[in-house]
């Protein structure tokens, strides 16, 4: 069984889903019981994403595409 | 032709497929050399090594990941200073804090239902970016290759020629200095910290 403060180290393997299959599991039911340890994990959840949306909206400048394609010609 | 390379016919799918990722890598060279001139340098550099070198790519393998090996060895040779700059990465309190207790700390009685909304809201595109490039090198690649991009650890360690632990730990720590970096732009809310937090 997880206690409250194996939680912290687990956080991010976890929400990466890069624990192992019993780990995943045994930190998905002490989320289950607990609340405090749910809402934090949600919260990080979400502040990830967040920063991934933010992170993603930068594209290349179509100039630099058609160079790219130019140089794939050559 | 070559037994373990790519067959001429494939190169043209393969060298398109790369192309596909043009986004991303100019992404990662935005955040890596700091300027949009740069970038666009290293990224056209990225693709003219990958094109020469396709026949080298091994079918099957992680198109991806091969891609931003090259744009980060063509850093590394050309940005120099700027990647081995160095900087203070040396343990320190900023790299447990928490955004999320934090907050629940500064208005213990008001945290309650989605205090992410409120975070959210308050954080612009270019706060986050602007964040993201406060971080030092070494960490703001990790968080660039994991969350922006969403490689796995294994994809990050054989990107940056580093140990998976080595991955693990500087993400830990990156995130965690992020979310310091952009707790002053969150806090700056009265209903988050009335007044109460050092951070604002
Ligand atoms: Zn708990």
């Amino acid at each position: 069984m997880l206690n409250c403060d194996d939680m912290a180290e687990r956080l991010y393997p976890y929400l990466d889903r890069e624990l192992s299959p019993e780990e995943m599991a045994a930190v998905k039911r002490h989320l289950q019981d607990c609340p405090p340890c749910r809402h934090w994990f949600v919260f990080e959840e979400n502040i990830l994403r967040y920063i991934g949306e933010c992170g993603r909206k930068v594209r290349a400048p179509e100039e630099l595409a058609a160079r790219i394609r130019e140089l794939r010609q050559s | 032709m070559a037994k373990d390379g790519v067959a001429p016919g494939n190169a043209g799918q393969l060298s398109e497929e790369a192309i596909g990722y043009l986004d991303a890598l100019y992404r990662m060279a935005l955040r890596l050399t700091g300027n949009t001139h740069d970038a666009e340098d290293l990224v056209q550099e990225t693709y003219l090594r990958a094109f020469r070198s396709l026949h080298q790519f091994q079918p099957g393998t992680n198109l991806r990941a091969w891609l931003f090996r090259i744009l980060m060895n063509a850093f590394i040779n050309e940005y120099r200073r700027q990647a081995r700059r160095p900087t203070n990465t040396s343990l320190d309190e900023l790299d447990e804090f928490s955004l999320y207790h934090q907050m629940r700390a500064n208005n213990s009685h008001q945290v309650s239902g989605q205090p992410e909304q409120e975070v959210v809201t308050r954080l612009t595109e270019e706060r986050v970016l602007a964040a993201l490039d406060e971080l030092p090198i070494e960490f703001r690649q990790v968080v660039q290759l994991a969350d922006i991009e969403g490689f796995t650890y294994r994809e990050i360690a054989e990107v940056l020629g580093i140990p998976i632990g080595t991955v693990m730990s500087r993400l830990h720590r990156g995130r965690r200095r992020l979310q310091r970096l952009l707790a002053p732009s969150v806090c700056h809310s009265p209903s988050l910290c009335q007044g109460r937090s050092s951070l604002c």
